[in-house]
Protein backbone atom coordinates (compact mmCIF):
# COMPACT_ATOMS: atom_id res chain seq x y z
CA UNK A 1 0.00 0.00 0.00
CA UNK A 2 0.99 3.31 -0.44
CA UNK A 3 0.02 6.79 0.46
CA UNK A 4 -2.25 8.55 -1.66
CA UNK A 5 -0.81 12.38 -2.24
CA UNK A 6 -3.38 14.02 0.13
CA UNK A 7 -2.79 11.89 3.20
CA UNK A 8 1.14 12.42 1.82
CA UNK A 9 0.83 16.13 2.14
CA UNK A 10 -1.39 15.50 5.30
CA UNK A 11 1.74 13.58 7.04
CA UNK A 12 4.83 15.92 5.80
CA UNK A 13 2.91 19.10 6.78
CA UNK A 14 2.50 17.40 10.12
CA UNK A 15 6.12 16.91 10.00
CA UNK A 16 6.70 20.24 9.12
CA UNK A 17 4.95 21.93 11.65
CA UNK A 18 3.04 23.77 8.74
CA UNK A 19 1.83 27.14 9.10
CA UNK A 20 -0.50 27.01 6.46
CA UNK A 21 -2.76 23.34 5.65
CA UNK A 22 -5.95 23.26 4.38
CA UNK A 23 -7.71 20.35 2.16
CA UNK A 24 -10.66 20.65 1.39
CA UNK A 25 -13.09 18.43 -1.83
CA UNK A 26 -13.93 20.84 -4.25
CA UNK A 27 -17.21 19.76 -6.87
CA UNK A 28 -14.86 20.04 -9.74
CA UNK A 29 -12.95 17.46 -12.05
CA UNK A 30 -9.67 16.14 -11.01
CA UNK A 31 -7.78 17.03 -14.36
CA UNK A 32 -9.77 20.30 -14.34
CA UNK A 33 -8.20 21.29 -10.46
CA UNK A 34 -5.06 19.52 -11.12
CA UNK A 35 -4.94 21.57 -14.43
CA UNK A 36 -4.31 24.41 -12.73
CA UNK A 37 -2.14 23.07 -10.35
CA UNK A 38 0.63 21.61 -12.37
CA UNK A 39 0.37 25.16 -14.29
CA UNK A 40 2.96 26.29 -12.15
CA UNK A 41 4.15 29.39 -14.26
CA UNK A 42 1.05 30.18 -15.41
CA UNK A 43 -1.18 29.69 -12.28
CA UNK A 44 1.11 29.96 -9.25
CA UNK A 45 1.09 33.70 -9.18
CA UNK A 46 -2.72 33.91 -9.28
CA UNK A 47 -2.08 31.78 -5.71
CA UNK A 48 0.05 33.08 -3.74
CA UNK A 49 0.20 36.43 -2.82
CA UNK A 50 2.54 39.01 -3.42
CA UNK A 51 4.62 35.89 -6.05
CA UNK A 52 4.93 38.20 -9.21
CA UNK A 53 6.75 35.53 -11.39
CA UNK A 54 7.21 31.79 -11.02
CA UNK A 55 9.94 30.73 -13.68
CA UNK A 56 10.06 27.76 -14.22
CA UNK A 57 11.75 26.11 -17.09
CA UNK A 58 10.15 23.81 -19.85
CA UNK A 59 9.96 20.40 -20.08
CA UNK A 60 7.98 17.41 -18.58
CA UNK A 61 10.36 16.23 -15.99
CA UNK A 62 9.84 15.81 -12.48
CA UNK A 63 12.27 17.62 -10.58
CA UNK A 64 12.96 21.41 -11.93
CA UNK A 65 14.75 24.54 -10.24
CA UNK A 66 12.59 26.74 -10.39
CA UNK A 67 12.48 31.18 -9.31
CA UNK A 68 10.20 32.65 -7.65
CA UNK A 69 10.10 36.38 -8.12
CA UNK A 70 8.86 38.76 -5.34
CA UNK A 71 7.17 42.14 -5.24
CA UNK A 72 10.52 43.92 -5.14
CA UNK A 73 12.15 42.09 -7.93
CA UNK A 74 13.30 39.92 -5.24
CA UNK A 75 14.72 35.79 -6.09
CA UNK A 76 14.15 33.14 -4.68
CA UNK A 77 15.18 29.76 -6.03
CA UNK A 78 12.99 26.40 -5.77
CA UNK A 79 13.69 22.69 -6.09
CA UNK A 80 10.47 21.71 -7.49
CA UNK A 81 8.77 18.41 -7.59
CA UNK A 82 6.32 17.29 -10.06
CA UNK A 83 4.00 14.24 -10.43
CA UNK A 84 0.14 13.58 -11.07
CA UNK A 85 -1.83 14.76 -7.84
CA UNK A 86 1.48 16.00 -6.33
CA UNK A 87 3.83 18.63 -6.41
CA UNK A 88 6.44 20.19 -3.73
CA UNK A 89 8.23 22.79 -3.85
CA UNK A 90 11.16 23.98 -1.50
CA UNK A 91 13.63 27.22 -1.09
CA UNK A 92 16.41 27.77 1.31
CA UNK A 93 13.60 30.03 3.41
CA UNK A 94 10.15 27.70 2.50
CA UNK A 95 8.37 24.84 1.30
CA UNK A 96 5.18 25.14 -0.67
CA UNK A 97 2.96 21.47 -1.48
CA UNK A 98 -0.41 20.48 -3.00
CA UNK A 99 -1.58 17.21 -3.59
CA UNK A 100 -5.04 15.90 -5.11
CA UNK A 101 -6.90 13.24 -5.65
CA UNK A 102 -10.63 11.83 -7.35
CA UNK A 103 -13.11 11.55 -4.81
CA UNK A 104 -16.34 10.62 -6.70
CA UNK A 105 -17.07 12.55 -9.21
CA UNK A 106 -15.02 16.07 -7.43
CA UNK A 107 -11.34 16.04 -5.94
CA UNK A 108 -10.25 16.41 -2.92
CA UNK A 109 -7.39 19.14 -2.89
CA UNK A 110 -4.66 19.77 -0.53
CA UNK A 111 -2.26 22.81 0.39
CA UNK A 112 0.85 23.29 2.34
CA UNK A 113 3.39 26.15 3.49
CA UNK A 114 6.15 26.45 5.83
CA UNK A 115 9.03 28.00 6.52
CA UNK A 116 12.21 26.20 7.33
CA UNK A 117 14.44 28.44 9.29
CA UNK A 118 14.64 26.91 12.37
CA UNK A 119 14.08 30.52 13.95
CA UNK A 120 11.01 30.81 12.37
CA UNK A 121 9.10 27.65 14.23
CA UNK A 122 7.68 29.34 17.12
CA UNK A 123 6.16 31.87 14.85
CA UNK A 124 4.48 29.17 12.08
CA UNK A 125 2.98 27.41 15.40
CA UNK A 126 1.31 30.94 16.15
CA UNK A 127 0.51 31.50 12.54
CA UNK A 128 -1.15 28.66 12.13
CA UNK A 129 -4.16 28.51 13.92
CA UNK A 130 -4.75 32.50 13.66
CA UNK A 131 -4.17 32.84 9.66
CA UNK A 132 -3.09 29.63 8.48
CA UNK A 133 -6.04 28.12 8.26
CA UNK A 134 -7.40 31.54 6.75
CA UNK A 135 -5.15 31.63 4.28
CA UNK A 136 -5.58 27.55 3.04
CA UNK A 137 -8.95 28.10 2.46
CA UNK A 138 -8.51 31.32 0.91
CA UNK A 139 -5.69 29.28 -1.77
CA UNK A 140 -8.24 26.55 -2.06
CA UNK A 141 -10.95 28.91 -3.44
CA UNK A 142 -8.59 30.48 -5.74
CA UNK A 143 -7.88 27.47 -7.01
CA UNK A 144 -11.33 26.29 -7.46
CA UNK A 145 -11.98 29.64 -9.62
CA UNK A 146 -9.43 29.32 -11.62
CA UNK A 147 -10.06 25.63 -12.47
CA UNK A 148 -13.64 26.99 -13.49
CA UNK A 149 -12.25 29.51 -16.17
CA UNK A 150 -10.32 26.75 -18.10
CA UNK A 151 -11.18 25.84 -21.29
CA UNK A 152 -14.00 22.84 -20.86
CA UNK A 153 -15.24 24.05 -17.47
CA UNK B 1 14.41 0.82 -1.71
CA UNK B 2 14.63 -0.11 1.88
CA UNK B 3 11.21 -1.77 3.15
CA UNK B 4 12.41 -2.43 6.80
CA UNK B 5 15.45 -3.63 8.89
CA UNK B 6 18.04 -5.45 6.67
CA UNK B 7 21.80 -6.07 6.76
CA UNK B 8 22.82 -3.46 3.76
CA UNK B 9 24.48 -1.02 5.59
CA UNK B 10 24.31 1.56 2.32
CA UNK B 11 20.68 1.96 2.88
CA UNK B 12 21.34 2.50 6.52
CA UNK B 13 23.86 5.33 5.73
CA UNK B 14 21.45 7.14 3.24
CA UNK B 15 18.36 6.19 5.71
CA UNK B 16 20.30 7.75 7.98
CA UNK B 17 21.23 10.86 6.08
CA UNK B 18 17.64 11.90 5.41
CA UNK B 19 16.76 11.68 9.35
CA UNK B 20 19.57 14.21 9.73
CA UNK B 21 18.31 16.23 6.51
CA UNK B 22 14.51 15.54 7.57
CA UNK B 23 15.19 16.59 11.13
CA UNK B 24 16.60 19.98 9.94
CA UNK B 25 12.98 20.62 8.17
CA UNK B 26 13.71 20.02 4.44
CA UNK B 27 10.48 18.74 2.92
CA UNK B 28 12.06 16.90 0.08
CA UNK B 29 14.17 14.64 2.08
CA UNK B 30 11.27 14.14 4.70
CA UNK B 31 8.97 13.01 1.30
CA UNK B 32 12.10 10.66 0.27
CA UNK B 33 11.66 9.44 3.90
CA UNK B 34 8.49 9.14 3.66
CA UNK B 35 8.44 6.90 0.45
CA UNK B 36 10.62 4.53 2.31
CA UNK B 37 9.09 3.95 5.31
CA UNK B 38 5.25 3.90 3.81
CA UNK B 39 5.70 0.22 2.80
CA UNK B 40 7.58 -0.96 6.02
CA UNK B 41 5.46 0.89 8.42
CA UNK B 42 2.27 -0.83 6.19
CA UNK B 43 3.85 -4.15 6.74
CA UNK B 44 3.32 -4.12 10.52
CA UNK B 45 -0.09 -2.59 10.35
CA UNK B 46 -1.78 -4.75 8.38
CA UNK B 47 -1.67 -8.18 10.41
CA UNK B 48 -2.41 -5.74 13.85
CA UNK B 49 -5.04 -3.66 12.16
CA UNK B 50 -6.53 -5.71 9.09
CA UNK B 51 -9.56 -4.17 9.11
CA UNK B 52 -8.79 -0.49 9.17
CA UNK B 53 -4.87 -0.85 7.77
CA UNK B 54 -5.47 2.58 6.04
CA UNK B 55 -5.80 4.58 9.29
CA UNK B 56 -3.44 2.65 11.28
CA UNK B 57 -0.59 3.57 8.44
CA UNK B 58 -1.55 7.22 8.05
CA UNK B 59 -1.90 7.86 12.21
CA UNK B 60 1.62 5.91 12.52
CA UNK B 61 3.27 7.96 9.74
CA UNK B 62 1.59 11.34 11.09
CA UNK B 63 3.49 10.27 15.03
CA UNK B 64 6.58 9.19 13.35
CA UNK B 65 7.21 12.55 11.74
CA UNK B 66 5.52 14.53 14.22
CA UNK B 67 7.99 13.19 16.12
CA UNK B 68 11.15 12.71 14.01
CA UNK B 69 12.99 16.22 15.29
CA UNK B 70 13.17 14.78 18.45
CA UNK B 71 14.88 11.27 17.33
CA UNK B 72 18.67 11.11 18.75
CA UNK B 73 20.16 8.54 16.92
CA UNK B 74 19.05 8.85 12.98
CA UNK B 75 20.80 5.01 12.77
CA UNK B 76 17.81 3.87 15.02
CA UNK B 77 15.33 4.79 12.95
CA UNK B 78 13.67 1.47 11.57
CA UNK B 79 13.62 0.65 15.16
CA UNK B 80 11.89 3.67 16.66
CA UNK B 81 9.91 3.33 13.32
CA UNK B 82 8.51 -0.26 14.57
CA UNK B 83 8.01 1.23 18.49
CA UNK B 84 5.36 4.01 17.19
CA UNK B 85 3.99 2.22 14.29
CA UNK B 86 3.27 -0.79 16.41
CA UNK B 87 1.69 1.16 19.40
CA UNK B 88 -0.72 3.50 16.83
CA UNK B 89 -1.63 0.40 15.14
CA UNK B 90 -2.69 -1.17 18.29
CA UNK B 91 -4.48 2.27 19.32
CA UNK B 92 -6.11 1.97 16.08
CA UNK B 93 -7.15 -1.69 15.84
CA UNK B 94 -8.84 -0.76 19.65
CA UNK B 95 -10.75 1.34 18.19
CA UNK B 96 -13.26 -0.77 15.99
CA UNK B 97 -13.08 -4.15 17.50
CA UNK B 98 -15.02 -6.91 15.85
CA UNK B 99 -13.05 -10.21 16.79
CA UNK B 100 -15.30 -13.33 15.55
CA UNK B 101 -13.60 -16.47 17.61
CA UNK B 102 -11.10 -18.61 14.92
CA UNK B 103 -12.87 -21.90 13.91
CA UNK B 104 -10.91 -24.99 14.38
CA UNK B 105 -11.09 -26.17 11.03
CA UNK B 106 -9.71 -22.94 9.13
CA UNK B 107 -6.69 -23.27 11.67
CA UNK B 108 -5.95 -26.74 10.65
CA UNK B 109 -6.08 -25.71 6.85
CA UNK B 110 -3.17 -23.21 7.35
CA UNK B 111 0.25 -24.59 6.21
CA UNK B 112 2.15 -21.88 7.44
CA UNK B 113 2.19 -17.98 7.98
CA UNK B 114 4.71 -16.86 5.35
CA UNK B 115 3.96 -16.68 1.89
CA UNK B 116 7.51 -17.25 -0.66
CA UNK B 117 8.75 -13.78 0.24
CA UNK B 118 8.52 -14.07 3.91
CA UNK B 119 7.52 -10.55 4.73
CA UNK B 120 3.77 -10.30 3.56
CA UNK B 121 0.63 -12.91 4.68
CA UNK B 122 -1.22 -14.85 2.65
CA UNK B 123 -4.73 -13.41 2.86
CA UNK B 124 -5.89 -16.65 4.71
CA UNK B 125 -3.65 -16.06 7.19
CA UNK B 126 -4.61 -12.47 7.35
CA UNK B 127 -8.07 -13.75 7.65
CA UNK B 128 -7.57 -16.07 10.34
CA UNK B 129 -4.83 -13.24 11.96
CA UNK B 130 -7.41 -10.68 11.64
CA UNK B 131 -10.15 -12.69 14.42
CA UNK B 132 -7.16 -13.06 17.40
CA UNK B 133 -7.33 -10.63 20.26
CA UNK B 134 -5.40 -7.50 18.70
CA UNK B 135 -2.49 -8.17 21.80
CA UNK B 136 -2.23 -11.41 20.22
CA UNK B 137 -1.22 -10.06 16.83
CA UNK B 138 0.93 -7.15 17.60
CA UNK B 139 3.19 -9.89 20.16
CA UNK B 140 3.08 -12.42 17.14
CA UNK B 141 3.97 -9.81 14.77
CA UNK B 142 6.61 -8.67 16.81
CA UNK B 143 8.06 -11.97 17.41
CA UNK B 144 7.46 -13.93 14.61
CA UNK B 145 7.71 -11.26 12.03
CA UNK B 146 9.97 -9.04 12.99
CA UNK B 147 12.49 -11.37 15.12
CA UNK B 148 12.56 -9.26 18.47
CA UNK B 149 13.18 -11.11 21.32
CA UNK B 150 10.43 -10.91 24.67
CA UNK B 151 12.54 -8.38 25.99
CA UNK B 152 12.52 -5.83 23.07
CA UNK B 153 8.50 -7.10 21.93
CA UNK B 154 7.87 -6.51 25.83
CA UNK B 155 9.78 -3.10 25.48
CA UNK B 156 7.61 -1.88 22.59
CA UNK B 157 4.30 -2.73 23.52
CA UNK B 158 4.81 -1.55 26.92
CA UNK B 159 4.19 -4.55 29.16
CA UNK B 160 6.02 -7.02 31.16
CA UNK B 161 7.81 -10.12 29.31
CA UNK B 162 6.25 -12.34 31.27
CA UNK B 163 3.10 -11.11 29.24
CA UNK B 164 4.81 -11.67 25.83
CA UNK B 165 5.73 -15.04 26.54
CA UNK B 166 2.11 -15.55 27.62
CA UNK B 167 0.38 -13.67 25.39
CA UNK B 168 2.80 -15.50 22.50
CA UNK B 169 1.95 -19.24 23.91
CA UNK B 170 -1.56 -18.77 23.58
CA UNK B 171 -1.67 -17.19 19.97
CA UNK B 172 0.81 -19.91 18.87
CA UNK B 173 -1.51 -22.44 20.56
CA UNK B 174 -4.13 -20.54 18.66
CA UNK B 175 -2.94 -21.23 15.34
CA UNK B 176 -1.18 -24.70 15.71
CA UNK B 177 1.06 -24.31 13.43
CA UNK B 178 4.44 -22.64 12.84
CA UNK B 179 4.88 -19.33 12.13
CA UNK B 180 8.62 -19.66 10.54
CA UNK B 181 8.81 -22.81 8.52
Amino acid sequence: MSTDPVTRLRVLAAGLGAGLYAEERLALPYEQVWAVAADLAGELPHLVPLLREFRVPPGDSDRKEAVAVGPLRTRDAFEVRLAPGWCLMQSGLIVGGMAAVREGDGTRFAVLGATRPSALRPVQRLYAPLLGRRRGRAFLRTVEQRARLRPGA
Amino acid sequence: MADGPGGDSTLWETTAALVRAAQQGDALAMDELLTQVTPYVTRLCRPIAPSDTADAVQESLMAVFKALRGLRDPGAFYGWVRTVTVREAVRVARRTVVERPVEPDELARLGGLRTDGGTELSAEVRDVLSRLPVQYRAVLVLRELEGLDERSAAQVLGVAPGTVKSRLHRARSLFRTSWSQ
